[in-house]
């Protein structure tokens, strides 16, 4: 029971299979995996080893063939289209490799987007505390790549999440920003308790996290 | 920041884009509202000449189809019964009008016989008005015409379609049609739905029409042709409309990484669908606002232009209330319908492939 309330992402016997004609793929092949809460770990594997889809099932962006995924010891199988939207809302938050901000939307709107009840405040806070004073008004193509990841990671946080899911936040980054974007998820990680997965092809990103878990075919090794 | 401000800030995105989807709704709202203004304009500018002209009732024979439209001369009220209604001591101020064809140099014209000159626009004076087919036929101003034996000096014109027509007082015109009147207007002592019925039942074989029974008739006259040309403007719209399915099937389609994005970060399908379908509804309600502000600019034009002809008339007849809100609830309704499957089909995108989306 206690060991259950440590967890904040539990994947119990987890399948994802794709039908491609004849074939069956197994993207993910029965993983088995727990994420306790405050971790912070790293995904690696090969290409094709099934890191992005464990990322999007691990954050009910998708849903599982086969197995159970529990979030905060609740069972996800049986939410409700509307159900999965609000804990996505709520207790995930998204960091993509190519950033995904709204291009239409400037810094601070991007960041207040996932906002039920828009904080001005609270995202101009998270905006200043990701290094980003004066650059609230910039539209993302206004922004050099690593400034978009920040405005990313500060979208990300605005509702509190008790989950970070990274998709390679730094596939897209020069070494020098890439250290910059790991040293605020370590902090946010080390500071705040919060519970971070990234997936990973980079060593010396893999290195700021606590705990490195290597994937190949569709499992973990 | 909610997920509606992005449906007005993805307006903004490819403004050539939103202008051009919106100017198929202003064209079609544009020609929708003038062709329907005007008619309607028409059928109220009918209904306040005809009951200013008339008093509170207006007479005629029975059978003579009972229409102001079709009174012609192939029914006239008889001396008796024109005698027995100016004996009714509810109305006063009668005026008898007729209106005949006769024979002239060998066609037919009409002669008018009226007692209120305010109703034609003349040139020149009031007394013998011939219209100017006739004077330039070498009847003007001046010169002496012929109807029915009695030689008269023209006084004055008015223009009037091919038609020749002469218009004359009416006491001068009735001996000439043996005293019988085409219709009789009078005022009324008492509400003139009542005095209506007392006069249909005191004297034979007439009908009495109050001033709301004339604007019935025009508008039954005028609501077919309303809906008729309103339909064929409508199609215009409708085209305007169509093209949004196919604009926003583009917008989607261009969108799809950001729909992945929007559901990631918590929004539902039914939110997704919601914001499409606003901005839809956006192009379709600004179309149908700009649209409506150049029809009324048109038809302002074209009362400045006409007003020769049509006389007095205002910009609101022409576009009252029910035609604005109809057009703006029309143009913003179809938008929506349009709406519905681009944004059907982007509620519907898989979340995952859609971030997949290159
Ligand atoms: N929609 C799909 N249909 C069929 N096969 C799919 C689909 N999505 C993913 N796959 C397959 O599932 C497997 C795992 O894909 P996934 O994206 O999780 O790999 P990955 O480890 O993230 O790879 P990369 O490092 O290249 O991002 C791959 O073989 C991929 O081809
Ligand atoms: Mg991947």
């Amino acid at each position: 029971m206690n060991d259950q309330n440590n967890n904040v992402l539990e994947f119990k016997d987890v399948w994802k299979i794709y039908q491609m004609g004849d074939e069956k793929i197994n993207a993910l092949a029965g993983v088995n995996l727990n994420i306790r809460d405050g971790s912070f770990t790293s995904i690696m594997g090969p290409s094709g080893s099934g890191k992005s889809t464990l990322l999007h099932v691990g954050g009910i962006l998708d849903m599982p063939t086969r197995g159970n995924l529990l979030l905060n010891g609740k069972d996800t199988s049986t939410l409700s289209g509307k159900e999965q939207a609000t804990f996505r809302r709520n207790e995930i938050g998204f960091v993509f490799q190519r950033f995904n901000l709204m291009p239409q939307l400037s810094a601070l709107e991007n960041v207040l987007l996932p906002m039920i009840k828009p904080d001005l405040e609270k995202a101009k806070e998270l905006l200043d505390k990701m290094g980003l004073e004066g650059k609230h008004n910039k539209r993302p193509s206004q922004l050099s790549g690593g400034e978009q990841q920040r405005v990313s990671i500060a979208r990300a946080l605005i509702n509190n999440p008790s989950l970070i899911l990274a998709d390679e936040p730094t596939g897209e980054l020069d070494t020098k920003n890439a250290e910059v974007i790991m040293g605020i998820l370590q902090d946010l990680n080390k500071k705040e308790g919060v519970t971070i997965i990234i997936v990973t092809h980079n060593p010396l990103a893999a290195e700021f996290t606590d705990e490195i878990i290597e994937m190949r075919d569709g499992n973990i090794i | 920041m909610g997920i509606n401000s992005l449906s007005f800030k993805n307006l903004r995105r490819r403004k050539l884009r939103s202008i051009l989807t919106m100017l198929g709704v202003v064209i079609g709202v544009t020609a929708l509202v003038v062709l329907v203004g005007l008619t309607t304009g028409m059928t109220n500018y009918m209904k306040e000449s005809t009951t200013n002209m008339m008093g509170d009732v207006m007479i005629m024979n029975s059978t003579g189809g009972g229409t102001i439209m079709t009174q012609s001369g192939s029914s006239f009220l008889s001396p008796e019964a024109v005698d027995e209604i100016k004996n009714m001591p509810q109305l006063y101020n009668i005026k008898q009008e007729v209106q005949f064809l006769t024979e002239f140099n060998g066609t037919s014209i009409y002669v008018i016989g009226t007692s209120d000159w305010s109703q034609v626009d003349i040139n020149g004076s009031t007394g013998v008005v011939v219209s100017t087919t006739l004077a330039d036929m070498g009847y003007n101003i001046g010169n002496k015409i012929t109807i029915e034996g009695q030689e008269f000096t023209v006084t004055g014109t008015f223009s009037e379609g091919a038609m020749g027509v002469v218009v004359l007082d009416s006491d001068k015109a009735l001996p000439m049609n043996d005293n019988k009147s085409t219709s009789l207007t009078a005022n009324t002592r008492g509400d003139p739905e009542v005095i209506k019925d007392e006069v249909e039942n005191t004297v034979e074989g007439i009908t009495v029409s109050t001033k709301s029974d004339m604007s019935k008739q025009i508008d039954d006259m005028m609501s077919g042709l309303t809906l008729f040309i309103g339909g064929i403007a409508s199609i215009a719209l409708l085209v305007g409309v169509i093209s949004i399915i196919n604009i926003m099937l583009v917008n989607v389609t261009e969108r799809t990484r950001e729909i992945g994005v929007l559901k990631a970060i918590g929004f539902t399908s039914r939110e997704v669908l919601g914001s499409i379908l606003l901005e839809a509804a956006l192009i379709g309600f600004i179309g149908g606002l700009i649209g409506l502000i150049v029809a009324a600019i048109l038809l302002q034009l074209a009362i400045m232009i006409f007003s020769s002809q049509i006389g007095d008339i205002q910009l609101a007849q022409m576009l009252p209330v029910w035609l604005i809100a109809g057009v703006l609830g029309g143009a913003t309704g179809l938008s929506v319908l349009a709406g519905l499957y681009p944004a059907w089909r982007a509620s519907r995108l898989n979340v995952v492939e859609a971030l997949r989306n290159e």
